[in-house]
């Protein structure tokens, strides 16, 4: 059995911020990163992305994502939380076609709805699984 | 095996090491007395992830690996079910099975 079935507001907050940041990065990096050149050395690569300022921006999301995350995993099953990162993927669809000017195909839209009703029948369920003693 | 091959199978692999360091990273929710050890050997399996992911991507175009990585919502319930004793209910797994086409279907347009 699940307990209490209502979400409490601060999971919700560490849910919709996990996907903000997961968002940010992922369009920091397509922006940013990805604009490093190809080198033939993976190390030359390597060191480019660390001279890179964006860099930083990267870890400091990275490190904001892990603190957040853990405090979500306080309030949750894993198989509860893991799930409501896939919106990320939404997220950064529409934000692409938004403000990088990219364009949207027809299966991608598709794509969108049929996550957003998988995150909704995840959402219908017990977000904690009842322990009989705390390990 | 074809490079194509390994790069798809170096993916498959981060989707695998993803869910174990997912599950430490509850792990250390669940048990702690000992969350710093938790949370440090899950922060250090998903940099193997990401070592994992971006060898794939000598082998493999993002376009293929990326949508691959879909897998590993279906790797974290798994484990959840196993490692952690989570009750996965059967509308959850309906869940994950539309996340992993529906993201599928985002990405291999991308």
């Amino acid at each position: 059995m699940t307990n209490e079935a209502r979400v409490p507001i601060r999971l919700v907050i560490g849910l919709a911020v996990a996907i903000a940041l997961d968002t940010a990065l992922q369009l920091v990096w397509k922006t940013g990163i990805a604009a490093i050149p190809d080198t033939s050395s993976t190390w030359e690569t390597l060191v480019a992305i660390a001279l890179n300022p964006i860099f930083i921006l990267v870890v400091v999301f990275m490190a904001a994502q892990l603190v957040n995350w853990l405090k979500v995993l306080d309030h949750a099953d894993l198989s509860y939380a893991k799930p409501f990162t896939s919106l990320s993927y939404v997220t950064v669809c529409i934000l692409s076609v938004l403000l990088l000017g990219e364009h949207i195909a027809p299966l991608q839209i598709v794509g969108i709805v049929v996550v957003v009703a998988g995150v909704w029948c995840v959402s219908q369920t017990g977000r904690a699984t009842l322990r009989a003693e705390p390990e | 095996m074809t490079p194509t091959a390994f790069g798809v199978l170096l993916v498959v692999v981060s989707t695998m090491v993803e869910g174990f360091g997912q599950t430490f990273l509850k792990k250390s929710a669940l048990d702690v007395t000992r969350r710093r050890r938790w949370i440090l050997l899950g922060v250090a399996v998903l940099i193997v992830e990401v070592v994992l992911y971006s060898g794939a991507l000598r082998f493999l175009a993002v376009s293929t690996a990326f949508p691959i990585t879909s897998l590993s919502f279906v790797v974290v319930t798994l484990l959840s079910r196993w490692l952690l004793g989570e009750q996965v209910a059967p509308l959850r797994w309906a869940g994950v099975g539309l996340i992993l086409l529906g993201t599928s279907l985002i990405v291999a347009q991308a």
